[in-house]
């Protein structure tokens, strides 16, 4: 494929996580694009394609009448945890297809606290799931988390390892909620959740945005002085056999994860390996699902995350950085504004000017990963 | 005091169990045991719970009626320590910290509230159905729900 057919990313931009109760969910978004393209040195007019998502904020078209009426394609997206990936997809698909060739990716959200609201009927189950309490998306994490623990032999140290690494990177991060370091053992003392998960092993709904601008081929070069290279983006659904969240009942293992296939196919696709992986994006709305994210994707083995983590290896220093802005874990969920909080990270450290700390050496090769209900996953590879 | 089952549609009132004296019953009063009931493909043999038309694995084979085993192993547990948001409706007394977890039947593992000792639950752990209560109607009615508790010596 030559370079004309390849997407990049010429301008990124975000609006802080965390709560601030005198922003809605529309005007982080506006904040967001409009960083997006004063970094891309380009104005709304220019884009020619636009793609946006959110859960519960509103409708994302209806940007266009804060930015500007100019009559351009703007596709909604409402894909759970995948909807920042699917909206970065919609828009490189279409410039590929020859719609445009400067398109713009934003999503946003602005949650309630605490857990998420959840509805039976909303996926297909009777209302005695709910009624007796077995609908919680924190129960699936951490049963999810407790059964492979106990497969793998790891300790629940590692899983305060993850969540301190989160906080650690968190607290040197401009646009990160949790900006307090905690130590392994505040984490392990924190309140029980659902064992084996405490209370500062769990993301928080949250709010914020973040927006990307993407360019087709040498417009791309024309634009950024580095652009960052989309080499590939797989979204995949679940196949029969995997353990997903609200599910009465699961069949006889061993179970399959479409994180596997997504990571599959986008390192496939983008013709590099699990290991040239620089710096990377896991989805961690809690620390148990970040360790069973690092075997699925490749990037390590099943049970080698203990050493791994405890050897700092997963440190903005060590040999594959994982979420150098603190993550979901320092960052909360707003669902919309998630998955491009993680391109917006990446693009940043491939590009050698992190809001945060800086992996060293001059990262060429980055991946991102996303995971969510009811059993989607989407992963890219990032380039320069 | 009446009884009810949280949703007919999850039981089998089976009157031919085998070891019939050893079921919990709290939900009826005629010594019938209610027995979880799912489905089960002809065409693959994949065993879904709650009971469903069609098979989520192939498209080829016709679901029938399953009645599921009564005793299996704990295959992953937790605790839930927060009260639930409705539709939750806690028990008369309010909410407790409960266990679920899913339990191991062979041919499908199903999720379940684990009326085990925290102290003895663990993965591996031999359980069997029972019923327990779940929440009260207004009229007072006992509404009960399945659940598993640790299997007692010379059940199996």
């Amino acid at each position: 494929m030559s370079r004309s057919d390849d997407v990049y990313v010429v301008g990124c931009g975000m609006h802080p996580f965390g709560r601030d109760e005198s922003v809605t969910g529309m005007d982080m978004a506006e904040r967001a694009v409009r960083e997006a393209l004063a970094d891309a040195g380009v104005a709304w007019e220019d884009i020619g394609y636009a793609a946006g998502g959110s859960d519960v904020s509103g409708k994302p078209d209806t940007l266009v009448g804060r930015l500007g009426l100019t009559g351009v394609p703007f596709v909604n997206v409402q894909n759970g945890c995948a909807t920042g990936a699917s909206t970065v997809l919609a828009v490189a698909n279409a410039l590929r297809a020859g719609e445009a060739t400067l398109g713009l990716a934003v999503g946003f959200d602005k949650h309630e606290r605490g857990a998420f609201h959840v509805s039976a009927a909303r996926y297909g189950l009777g209302d005695w799931y709910a009624e007796t309490g077995m609908m919680l998306t924190t129960q699936f994490f951490a049963l999810k988390t407790q059964r492979y623990l106990y497969e793998h032999g790891l300790s629940e140290r590692a899983l305060a390892m993850v969540a301190a690494r989160a906080f650690r990177n968190g607290a040197h991060h401009p646009l990160a909620w949790r900006r307090k370091p905690l130590t392994e053992r505040e984490i392990l003392d924190s309140a029980e959740v659902s064992p084996p998960l405490t209370q500062y092993m769990f993301c928080s709904p949250g709010q914020g945005a973040a927006a990307l601008v993407l360019a087709l081929g040498d417009r791309a070069f024309d634009l950024c002085e580095r652009p960052v290279k989309l080499a590939s983006l797989a979204f995949r659904t679940r196949r029969f056999g995997s353990f997903e969240v609200f599910s009465p009942w699961l069949p006889p293992g061993p179970h399959h994860s479409p994180s596997v296939d997504a990571a599959d196919a986008a390192f496939r696709t983008a013709e590099v390996r699990p290991t040239d992986v620089q710096v990377a994006q896991l989805q961690d709305t809690d620390s148990g699902s970040e360790l069973i994210h690092l075997a699925e994707t490749g990037l390590c083995g099943h049970g080698e995350q203990e050493e791994l983590l405890a050897g700092g290896a997963t440190d903005p220093t060590g040999r594959i950085p994982v979420n150098t802005d603190g993550g979901c874990l320092a960052g909360g969920e707003p669902v919309g504004a998630s998955g491009l909080r993680q391109f917006h990270e990446v693009v940043r450290q491939l590009q050698g000017r992190a809001p945060g700390v800086q992996v060293p050496g001059a990262p060429r090769v980055g991946f991102t990963h996303v995971y969510g209900a009811p059993g989607i996953s989407a992963c890219s590879v990032l380039t320069i | 005091m009446t009884t009810r089952l949280i949703d007919e549609s999850l039981f089998e009132d089976v009157e031919d169990v085998e070891d019939i004296e050893n079921v919990e019953n709290r939900a009826f009063d005629d010594g019938h045991a209610p027995r979880l009931a799912g489905a089960r493909c002809s065409g693959c043999g994949t065993v879904v719970f709650p009971r469903q038309d069609s098979c989520p694995r192939c498209a080829d084979g016709a679901m029938s009626t399953r009645v599921l085993p009564v005793s299996g192993r704990v295959w992953s547990w937790t605790l839930q320590a927060f009260p639930p948001k409705p539709p939750y409706r806690p028990p008369t007394g309010g909410h407790q910290p409960y266990l679920v977890g899913y339990v191991d039947l062979g041919e499908v593992l199903v999720e379940a509230l684990l009326a085990v000792p925290r102290a003895d639950i663990r993965i591996g752990l031999p359980v069997r159905l029972t019923t327990v209560p779940a929440y009260w109607d207004e009229d007072g009615t006992e509404v009960v729900t399945f659940a598993f508790h640790p299997e007692r010596d010379g059940e199996r």
